[in-house]
């Protein structure tokens, strides 16, 4: 069975929905980080599987790939942005549980 | 392909950059006491840059690689709009800055990138570059947020803000690589040209759109996705509060309406009532919630909500489907909602910057404590008034002006009932506004009550916030009896949405 833009658009929905699900249940802040990582990937897969797949031209071929990689620096930043704040949050509080995280409500 | 790419055009976009890495690298240098001017700094690189746009953009209208940033009346209007605004930001968190951060520098310097990330927003002509703007601003606003490294609400509520903003806007470039993924383009006019040829949406486009709409609603707070907002109103530093509630809101409607006038308005048929429910919804749940608040700061957190309520009213009805069926490009709706930020920044900052001031005598941002406030402080009081009852829509004021502009468009474009439905919700946030000032002004401590916190400190207002305070209700004075000019500056603004741009360089199409 040969590859197609199927199967990427499949694993793709599939890590989508795994991240979605990850972020709604997780209670630990670093893994609800991790389940949007999953989520950035998903987009990743889905931007590389049309961009070698669908009959385009060239440059906008290419213009995929550059959103991909783009992507992949910013969610660097973004995680290691994250991680720093729910550092501190667990030095202030003794805990990083997203549910826990309960001072200010309505 | 060629590239005589005419980067003298971002000459202040470069402005702003370096005055952001300047006060950054300046505070390594200077001693501990000499960095009260650091705001100062700032603020002249702001004043800089907003005279070098308005010379040297006034009559231009050009687009830069390609189309990726776009240089016209439009987003001129919003360059001096947002760097204003944030230079404003900027004078009226000195004091704060000064009794409860401690690192200036960043915080300056941060907020200078943060503006830098605004007026991108509003000249990106394509999904990637807008996307990337959008995440200068938000990774500023998170630092921001967090800026007050030993207070756990402030480090609580960065916590809740990062942790859903990089959930949405995952959730908005999965939309962004579905977009592309069907038209092939990003570019506003390119997925505009898509629409045109195919007006039966493929199903691949529905989805992506709707995840582009999800996205840019957690930006600006819109119902259902409004959930952070409060939270991450209460606990960030005040002024940094008033910079989220006005500045990134500002931004992301200014990138809204760009997108939605030049990218997506051939499908509005497609998604004008979907815009007007999430309309109905926010300003009915903004408005109610915010009633039984007791922390002023939550309360201006669903207040802001309900405005974005009407705001998305002017964005359905941005365009009008004429007799023969083709839809036409509302330039009142798009004026309305320039107007209207306008407006709102003004009496929200207002009103924000004097909770800061009261937040700095009394360590209390509840609203009972605000008893007392029109005897110590008759000034506050009074601006404090004028910023509720222009928020709220009153005569004179500038939230009347600028709500009648934007209800207006709505009731043309065929909303009516959004438009009634907003005037009514008007009405109910009159009273949650009155609360406060009634608090402010006429009650009276009875037998047995305690002192409030107001009625316990000494009060005086610092000079450059008294200054400021003073410029802001001059503002909404000015714009709610003579708005003529900043209607015809938004009306100037909104023709160029839309219209045929020079291309300097074909780099990517």
């Amino acid at each position: 069975m040969d590859l197609e833009l199927l199967h990427f658009q499949i694993l793709s929905a599939a890590l989508f929905s795994i991240g979605l699900y990850g972020v709604l249940a997780r209670r630990s802040a670093v893994l609800v980080l991790v389940s949007i990582e999953l989520l950035l990937n998903a987009v990743n897969v889905n931007l590389i599987g049309q961009a070698a797949f669908v009959d385009r031209p060239p440059d906008e071929r290419v213009f995929g790939q550059v959103l991909a990689i783009f992507i992949i620096t910013i969610s660097a930043a973004e995680i290691g942005l994250a991680m720093a704040i729910v550092l501190r949050v667990f030095r202030n509080r003794g805990t990083a549980n997203a549910d826990e995280l309960d001072t200010m409500k309505w | 392909m060629s590239a005589n790419v005419n980067v003298n055009l971002l000459t202040p976009e470069f402005i702003l950059a370096g005055m952001g890495l300047l006060v950054l690298s300046l505070d390594l240098v200077l001693p501990k006491a000499r960095r009260g001017i650091l705001p100062w700094i700032g603020v002249a690189g702001l004043i800089a840059a907003v005279a070098t746009a308005l010379i040297y953009r006034w009559d231009r209208v050009e687009e830069l690689y390609g189309g990726v940033f776009i240089a016209d009346r439009y987003s001129l209007f919003f360059f001096a709009f947002l760097v204003i605004l944030g230079g404003a930001v900027m004078i009226a968190s000195v004091d704060y800055v000064k009794q409860h951060i401690k690192f200036p520098g960043e915080y300056y310097g941060i907020l200078i990138f943060s503006i830098l990330g605004m007026v991108l927003m509003a000249s990106a002509g394509e999904l990637l570059t807008a996307y990337i703007a959008m995440e200068l601003l938000s990774f500023s606003l998170y630092v921001l947020v967090a800026l007050r490294k030993y207070d756990s609400k402030s480090n609580e509520s960065a916590a809740k803000y990062i942790l859903l903003g990089a959930f949405s806007s995952a959730i908005m470039l999965y939309g962004i690589s579905m977009v592309w993924g069907v038209t092939g383009t990003t570019f506003y006019d390119g997925i505009a040209a898509h629409l045109t040829a195919n007006p039966d949406l493929d199903i691949g486009l529905i989805v992506g759109l709707s995840l582009i709409v999800a996205g840019l609603g957690f930006k600006v707070a819109a119902v259902p996705f409004h959930m952070w907002a409060p939270d991450v109103y209460e606990g960030a530093p005040t002024p940094v509060t008033a910079y989220l509630a006005i500045g990134s809101k500002a931004a992301a409607f200014a990138l809204i309406l760009r997108l939605f006038s030049e990218g997506l308005l051939p499908a509005i048929e497609d998604w004008r009532v979907l815009i007007a429910t999430l309309a109905a919804a926010t300003m009915v749940l903004g408005n109610l919630v915010a009633i039984r608040q007791e922390n002023i700061k939550r309360m201006l957190a669903y207040s802001s909500i309900g405005q974005v309520g009407y705001l998305l009213l002017g964005v359905a009805s941005l365009g009008v489907v004429d007799a023969g069926g083709a839809v036409v490009f509302s330039e009142r709706a798009s004026t309305g909602i320039m107007v209207h930020l306008v407006g709102y920044a003004v009496a929200n900052l207002a009103a924000f910057l004097v909770v800061a001031v009261v937040y700095s005598r009394t360590g209390s941002d509840q609203i009972s404590d605000y008893r007392g406030l029109a005897k110590k402080s008759p000034y506050l009081s009074l601006v404090l008034s004028v910023a509720l009852f222009s928020l709220a829509g009153l005569p004179f004021f500038a939230g009347f002006v600028t709500k009648f502009y934007l209800f207006t468009a709505g009731a043309e474009a065929g909303f009516l009932w959004l438009s009634g439905l907003a005037m009514v919700a008007s009405l109910v946030s009159l009273y949650y506004y009155l609360r406060v000032i009634q608090r402010a002004y006429v009650d009276q401590p009875s037998e047995g009550d305690e002192e409030t916190a107001v009625e316990r400190s000494t009060f005086f207002v610092p000079l450059t916030s008294w200054l400021m305070l003073g410029v802001l209700f001059v503002g909404m004075i000015l714009i709610g009896v003579w708005p003529t000019e900043l209607a015809a500056a938004a009306d100037s603004a909104s023709d160029a949405l839309g219209t045929v741009r020079d291309v300097s360089t074909a780099l990517v199409r």
